[in-house]
Formats: structure tokens, sequence, C-alpha cells
């Protein structure tokens, strides 16, 4: 075919035109030669020739561009019969927006959370390291040795290789209060690293961050520079100050970076040796092999292949073990892709991996459900549309052409259905973004739009069009067309049990899947809800601060909280109040620490336990509402002075100690402060810190006064006598009489706590979604299976019609009907629950309840099957109302 | 109706080839064409007349045919169609290698005849 040819088609079929009219012209005069009338001659050169305009046709379409041409002639015919029939095109369309739009909700979040661009050059050359100690799991930090080894020992393999960590710093501007920023103090060529260009000003430059505190130079985030110092264009060159220290901000970076993870948003960056003078790390931990603190990204160079990759690392970790025996030994190092480890960690099992897949694969099962359901619509519609596609058959149309005809309707109901749905999951997640996190971390919860959803979306939109039009395509496909126009239109309709029946089994298998599922978290969710807690969550205020972020110095911050416990007590409404380093559910700082413990020894090839503690000072526990079980609580006395003590949890006890007094005892904490065994002065009920299930975890406490150090966040915990949230501003103001300048932050009641990102509140996300699916999946489900039950029924209305003219009684009918709904609902209960079982077993600890759950497996089949039961029960009463006569006319 | 697609090209690749054969003897048009192929094969070969136009239109799109107005032999105006060069080798290899398809066929079956003696 030419291209001439196509743009000539108009005239070359007109000369085809007249070049069989020749044709025929000769024919007809051999004919008549023969003897032949005109009107025979006429007659017996049409009948050897065959049909000249399909002639023409297949010439036409010799010259066309067939495919994109019918495409275009396809769709319109398509968009006029949807509009004929605006009823099935709005349920439809309908239908499908809801499933395309729960993949694109879901897809948009795993998108957010894992794959989203972070705005880096050629971000797919860029790796992070990980590292191993022993057979411990996968893990993104290691120390500035290790890193520094990696970035000169593997430059056969990395052009750079730059790492970062994270703080938390107080940042003000002359004469206003500190503001709380969430910092990262990067290495040395970071940006260069990146390929990061400034918005304004400059980056860091790669000779800054190599001497502590030689470097007194910050970059701001677009954001904070927005919002902050309200888009101030003469910014550069202003002196700021961080925890106190003097800075001078050099530049803004790119509205588009907000750092190198996706759910924390970077809000200042400043040069690594910084955090030495401003967050007071002294020059020994900063350097040292064990203070696995920064995460490592590596630029590949152009060449570099994996095996080489693995090799240098390889020879890293022997020269480090080689240098710090000690400290290295048996560890490894890898390189993961930039969003194996987002927010999760390596673990190929991570939390955040598997959740993903799993609403992914329930929201797959939506969208089936839903072209299950479309699929039925147009089946129905095949059947009203049976004589239409006979005609057109004897018209001369190819088998073909009309289920290309009918691909194109499915495909454009997909189509518009898409867009519809991408419109409600883009709505979806505005919800979801939105959601109070109850916290001040700069934590982003921003599913925005981009180009991985929206290729998602398509591609989900054209899977369903296909699913969805290839079941009446292959029924068209299938059927003989000629017993159709013979037989008055029974063709297609007559002989189609088993596909609807095997629809609607998937039908219900799907719905019993996404509601089992939904009601496992459910339960889940509300078990937590009601689970001990151990401690009185009511009437209490908690509020976060460091004096660290103002440049307080350690005697000037221990003397900040001992002016400040006092103050609070004294205050009216205030029942008590203390200091505590953790709080339950809390986001930071909850310290742990390998433990020795006296009388106790590992069993062999384990180390030493490695468990939570929390820092607390008197009346932690009335004000948390902890009840000591055995000895004393910490009180003021306990100070450096004084005999290291501590109070352990009661599970701590049994576990430890079994049977025995634990009073008395000695633990160490091994890293954190080896030279002070502390002395067990008592037992305190159990509490939970994090999670809802399971068994308590062994915990313990320690005297505030005797292992404070600065620059680690403290809460003020006040226990108060009326509303708590209400005693927050005074609260607050107390604390600015003492120390004008303090940043404090994460104000909120220990209510407020439960609900935060550590608490319940991925908890409630994560049923909300699974509610949410396992709606659309029920409503679906019924809506389906009565349509199919219902049509059925009226098709057998003749049937019904005879039987009962012949003496059936309407229990016999109702009987038949029902019979054939159960056998199909009960099929359908049956894969479904075996189906749910093995997805049940997937969700592991994302379910607090378990995955066995007796009540979940017996009331909702229960429910899906009354209500199944009820859709068949409409179709079947008017079934056994019709009027014999009635019926029979009908034929 | 709808012809296989198989059965359907087994047969354009027999009739391109009993087309160029037939312009061999010098140029035609359409008329003359069928009714030339149904005589020189003494009406065993029964063509369909408008599946000949189709088959003309491909093969001079392929350029082994040429096309012109002329008038016929009972003064009408008619599409004449000439064999080109192309077509000429084309008819070439195409008998050649229906020829020994043939003869292949035709030992199979006298093979076939003598063990069925």
């Amino acid at each position: 075919m030419s291209l001439r040819k196509f743009f000539h088609r108009r005239q070359w079929d007109e000369e085809r035109r007249r070049e069989l009219e020749a044709h025929f012209a000769h024919e007809i005069d051999d004919n008549c030669a023969r003897g032949m009338s005109p009107q025979e001659a006429r007659r017996q050169a049409y009948i050897r020739f065959g049909n000249p305009t399909a002639v023409r046709e297949e010439i036409w379409e010799m010259n066309s561009m067939v495919s994109l041409e019918d495409l275009g002639r396809d769709l319109r015919f398509a968009f006029r019969q949807l509009r004929h029939s605006p009823g099935f095109a709005i349920i439809a369309i309908l239908t499908l927006a809801l499933g395309i739009g729960i993949n694109t909700a879901i897809f948009s979040m795993v998108n957010g959370l894992m794959f989203s661009s972070l705005h880096i050059q050629n971000e797919n050359r860029v790796l992070e390291i990980a590292m191993r100690p022993g057979d411990l799991p996968w893990q993104p930090n290691l120390s500035l040795p290790e890193a520094n080894a990696v970035r000169d020992q593997a430059s056969n393999v990395f052009s750079q290789v730059v790492g970062d960590q994270y703080g938390l710093d107080g940042l003000s501007m002359q004469g206003t209060r500190p503001d709380r920023v969430f910092t990262d103090y990067v290495t040395p060529g970071y940006f260069q690293a990146l390929g990061i260009a400034p918005m304004m000003g400059r980056l860091l430059r790669p000779d800054e961050g190599v001497n502590p505190g030689a470097d007194p130079v910050i970059v701001l985030s677009y954001a904070y520079w927005k919002r902050h110092f309200a888009s101030d264009p003469n910014i550069v060159g202003r002196q700021v100050s961080i925890d106190g220290h003097p800075l001078t901000v050099v530049g803004v970076a790119p509205r588009e970076f907000r750092g190198t993870n996706t759910a924390l948003t970077v809000q200042a960056w400043l040069p690594i040796a910084m955090i030495v003078p401003l967050e007071n790390v002294p020059l020994e931990t900063y350097n040292s092999p064990t203070n696995h603190n920064t995460r490592v990204y590596a630029r590949l160079q152009s060449s570099a292949m994996q095996p080489a990759v693995n090799t240098a690392l390889t020879l890293v970790s022997r020269r480090l073990a080689a240098q710090f025996p000690k400290d290295a030994k048996d560890f490894r190092f890898r390189t993961f892709p930039l969003y194996a480890g987002r927010n999760a960690g390596f673990d190929a099992n991570n939390s955040i991996g598997r959740a993903a897949t799993l609403f992914l694969g329930l929201a797959g099962l939506v969208l089936l459900l839903a072209c299950v359901n479309v699929a039925n619509l147009l089946l129905v519609r095949a059947t009203v549309r049976e004589r239409e596609m006979v005609i057109r058959s004897a018209l001369g149309a190819r088998r073909f052409r009309l289920i290309r005809q009918m691909l194109t309707e499915s495909l454009l109901l997909a189509l518009v259905g898409g867009a519809a749905g991408v419109g409600l999951g883009i709505w979806g997640t505005s919800l979801l973004s939105s959601v109070n996190l109850q916290t001040d971390m700069p934590l982003s919860f921003d599913f925005s739009f981009d180009w991985h959803v929206l290729a998602f979306s398509a591609a989900v939109a054209a899977l369903a069009g296909g699913v969805v039009g290839i079941v009446p395509a292959w029924r068209l496909a299938r059927a003989n067309l000629n017993l159709i126009l013979r037989e008055g239109g029974r063709g297609i309709a007559g002989g189609g049990h088993k596909l609807r029946d095997s629809l609607v089994i998937v039908q219900v298998a799907s719905a019993l899947m996404l509601l089992i599922v939904a009601s496992l978290f459910t339960h889940s969710l509300a078990q937590s809800e009601h689970t001990e807690l151990g401690f009185n969550p009511n009437n209490v205020i908690s509020l976060m601060m460091d004096p660290g972020e103002i440049g307080y110095t350690d005697p000037q911050a221990r003397d900040f909280y001992q002016t400040l416990l006092p103050r609070m007590r004294a205050m009216p409404g205030v029942a008590s109040a203390t200091i505590g380093q953790s709080v339950p559910m809390g986001l930071v700082s909850n310290s742990g620490d390998s433990v020795t413990i006296s009388g106790y020894t590992p069993p062999p090839g384990e180390h030493a336990p490695v468990l939570s503690y929390n820092l607390i000072t008197s009346d932690y526990f009335p004000t948390l509402g902890i009840p000591i079980v055995e000895g004393r609580a910490i009180n003021d006395a306990d100070t450096e002075s004084h005999l290291y003590v501590a109070v352990v949890s009661q599970s701590f006890a049994q576990k430890y100690w079994p049977h025995q007094d634990p009073i008395g005892r000695l633990i160490t904490l091994n890293n954190d402060d080896p030279s002070h065994p502390m002395q067990v002065v008592g037992v305190a009920k159990d509490a939970r810190y994090q999670g809802f299930s399971g068994p308590f975890a062994p915990y313990l406490y320690v005297p505030f006064l005797q292992h404070y150090k600065l620059n680690s966040l403290e809460t003020l915990e006040v226990r108060t006598l009326g509303d708590p949230a209400a005693m927050a501003p005074e609260i607050e103001r107390a604390i600015h009489s003492i120390t004008p300048g303090l940043p404090v932050f994460d104000v909120k009641t220990l209510h407020q706590a439960l609900y935060t990102p550590n608490g319940l509140l991925l908890f409630q996300i994560v049923a909300g979604l699974a509610g949410v699916m396992g709606t659309l999946g029920l409503v679906l489900a019924v809506v389906g299976v009565y349509g199919v039950l219902s049509y059925v029924v009226s098709q057998k209305t003749s049937e019904i019609g005879v039987r009962m003219a012949l003496g059936a009684q309407r229990g016999d009918i109702l009987r038949m009907i029902y019979k054939q709904g159960l056998w199909i609902v009960g099929i359908g209960l049956a894969v479904g629950l075996g189906a749910s079982f093995g997805v049940a077993h997937l969700l592991g600890s994302m379910i607090v309840v378990s995955a066995t759950d007796p009540i979940t497996y017996i009331s909702v089949p229960a429910l899906l099957a009354v209500i199944a039961l009820l859709a068949c029960y409409i179709p079947a009463r008017r079934a056994m109302r019709t009027e014999p006569s009635e019926a029979l006319r009908t034929q | 109706m709808v012809r296989s697609n198989k059965e359907q090209e087994l047969l354009l690749g027999t009739l391109d080839m009993l087309v160029l054969q037939t312009l061999v003897m010098g140029p035609a048009h359409g008329h003359t064409i069928a009714h030339v192929i149904e005589h020189t094969s003494d009406d065993v070969l029964q063509i369909e007349q408008g599946s000949l136009y189709p088959a003309l239109h491909r093969l001079e799109d392929r350029g082994w045919v040429s096309s012109y107005w002329g008038a016929s032999e009972n003064n009408r105006k008619a599409r004449f169609y000439r064999l080109t060069a192309a077509g000429r080798k084309q008819l070439h290899l195409q008998t050649n290698r229906w020829q020994s398809m043939v003869d292949a066929i035709g030992r199979v079956l006298a093979n076939a005849g003598k063990v069925a003696d």
C-alpha cells in the first residue's frame, strides 16, 4: 500500500468502478451473443462475478490504513451505541471507574512511598549502600570511617560516594524564637554527586564538611524558605543560628528536591562536620567505626557492572576488618536500588513492601469484580443485539469486524471509566494525604500524581477493557450466526450457562476474599483499640523539647529540667508532672541497648539481649498511671552521686529471674553506660510502648538524672485534672518563662499519641482501606449475582409457564431456581474460602487476630450466603408469580 | 461466506501465477484474462471472476504488471494489463516452484501406486 494510493483512494475506487463496469459490459455482450435475453445475460454475469461492491471494498481496504481508519469508525459507532443506552453506559462506566479508581489510589500510595522520583540526576545510576554485621539484617546506616572507606577504595566502580545524617535542630534568626527543623548533615560533594542545582545562591561545596566546625553555612529547602522566610529574595548571605551557633545561608535547594527519602522532607542541609559543634557530638564518636549513623549513596561509574561492584565492596569490608579487628569483624556491604530501603529497611519481607503487594492484590480483586459485572452486562446486551449482529453479518460484515466492533465498544467504556477512575483515585489519595498525622515531624504523606501513576492507570484501564470485551467477543466468535438467524435469536443466549455460572463463581469467590481480609483487619483494629495498654492515656498531655537546640550546655539543660518540674507541679489543674525520654507510640527516641543481666546467661550462641529502656524522673509512674507492683519507683534522690538504680517491668522480671526476687539484682547497659551497674529497686506493671499486640516486651526504667545526655529529645508529660489539651498553651507559657526561645513541639495528649503513625493510625488507614474494598466487593458481587440470576429467570419465563401450566406448584418452581442459585453460590463460597485461607496467612504481623479467626470465617461466608440467597429470592418470587398464559405469550 | 485465510492464500498464489501466465501472450483486460484462464484449462478452473480484480490490483502494486486504458476488441473502453520485466521473472520463479512441487507429488503418488499394486 502506498501513501499516494491512500490519498487517491476515491479516484482509484472510481477507476475500479469503471473497470468493473467494463467487465460486466463484456460479459453481458458475450452472454447475449450466446443467445440469452438481456435480463438473463445480466443475471448470469453477476452470478459469475460475485459481489462487485465487496470486490471494490477489498481493493479499497488494500489501499487503506485499515486499522487506523476503522478504529475511528468503530469508535464513532461505539459512541453512538452507548449514547443510545445511557443507563447501561452509566452503570458500566461507574462500575469500571470504581475498579480503576481504587487501583489508581492504592498504586499512587505505593508509588508515593516506594517508587516516586527523588528528583536526582540519573536516579537509576545512584545506589544505596547497606551494611550487614554478621547474621543480622541488612541495615542502611554505616559509620563515617566505613563510608569513607567505600568512597576511597571503590572508586573503580563508583564515581562518587556521599552520605548523610539526619538531625533535629532549632533554627532562629536574630531576635526570633527558634523553630525546630529537620536537618540533613551531608558529606562533602553530596549535591554534586546527586546532580542537584541550586534554586538560588549555591549549594554546599565539595570542600565543605571536611573539618569539624570549619564551614558555618546552611542551605534551605525550597518549602522551608517559602514558608518560614516568606520567599525572601535576599535570603542568601543572611545570618541564622542553629542550636545557638551562627551560620550563613548560602542558598536554597530546588523546589522538587526534598532529600533522599520519599516520606521525610528535609528542611535544611548542613556540612556533615558541623554536626560536631552544633549537636555536641564528641570527635571520637563522630569518627568512631561503631557509630552507625550515616546513610550512604554511590553513583555508579558508567562502565561498572554488578560483579565488579560486589568485588570492590568485599575488598572494602576485608580491609576494614583488618583495620578495626574488634569493631568491624564480619561486616559485609552491598548495594541496593535507591527505592529498596525506603521507609522500611532492606528486608525483602519488609512490611511496606508486603502491605503494598497485598493491597494491590485486593484492588486487583475489586477490579476483577467490576470487570465481571460489566462483562455480564455486555453479555446480556449482546443477546439483545444478536439480531443486529446477524443482519450486519448477512450484509457482508466479516466476523472479525463484528468482534473488533464489540472490543472497541468495551475499550471505549474502559477508557471513559478509566478517566473517571483516575479522578476518583486522585480524590481518594488527596483525602489520605490530608490525614492528620498528629506529629510535628516533617513526614510527607504526599501521594501526588506522576507519570508512573498515569501509566499504571492507563494499563489497568486497557486491561479492564480487554477483559470486559473479550467475553462477549469470544462468544460471538464461536456462535453460529446462521443458526441464530434461523432460530429467531436464541443462539448466543441459549448455550451460555457455563460461562455465566463461572462468572458468578468468580464474583462470589473474590467478594468473599475481600470481605474476609477486610474483616480480619477491622477485627484487628477493634482488638487493638481495646487492648490493655498498661498505662492510662486519659488526661495526659506531652510536649517534646531539647534545650540543646538553643545552645544549652549539659549543666544548663539539667538545671532547666530541674526548674521546670516543680513549676509544673505547682500549676493549678496539674495532678503530676514528669520527664521521660520515650513516650508510648512515640516516633523518635526509643532508647535500646545490649543489657547484661546478673544471674542470667544467654543461651549458647546468642548475644546479651537488646532491650528498650526509658529515662524517667520522679512521678513518672503516677503520671502515666503505671502501678508499681514491688519495691519502689524512681525518685529525686536517684542522682549521679548516688547508687545507680533501675526499675524493671513485670515481664522483665518474669523472663530473666523467674520465681526469684528481682529486687537488689544488677543490670548493666553495655554500650551506653558500662561503668555503672544498676541495682533493681522496683518492678512496674507492664505497659505497651510500641505496638498493640503480642506479649509485652521486657522493659526497664532508669533515672533521668543518672543518664541524661545533652542533645536528646525529652518529653514533658503532665497529668491534668481537667481537659489536657486546654492546658497546653499555659504549659508552653510556663516553659518559655524559664527559657524564652526553646522550641516546643509534638504537643499532644497521650490519647492523640495512640493514633499517630507509630500507634493505631496506620492500622486505621489499612483497616479503612480494606473496609472500603470489602464493601465495594460486596456491592459489586450482590449486583452481579442478582443481575445474572434475574436474567436467567427471565430467560426461563416460558419454561416456567409451561411447567406451571402442566401443574407444577410454586414451591417447585422456587426450588428449581434456588437449586441453581445455591449451587453456583456454594461453589463460589468454597473457592473463596480456600483462597482466603491462603491470602490470610500472607498478612502475617499486619493483623492482630489469628489468620484463621473462626468468627470471621464463619460470619463472613454466612453473611454473603444470606445476601446471595436474597439476590436469588427476588427473581424467584417474580418467576413464581408469573401467570402461565402470560409466560407462554412471551415466547 | 468467509473463507479461511490459509485457503485464500493458496488460491491467491495460484491465481497470481495463472494471471501472469495469461499475460505472457500479450496485454489483456480483466474480462479476457478471466475467460482465457477458464478456456485454456478446458473449463476445469472456474474462477469467481470478482476475485480476479483484487489479484490484478495486488500484482500491479508489486510492480509485476502495469495497466493502461485502451479500447477492447468490441470497441469498449477497458483497462489493459501488461506483464513487466519483474513480472516475467516472478512468473518464471513461480512456475518453477509449482513444477517441482507437482513433480514431487507425482513421484510420491507413483510410489504409492506401486506399493498398492
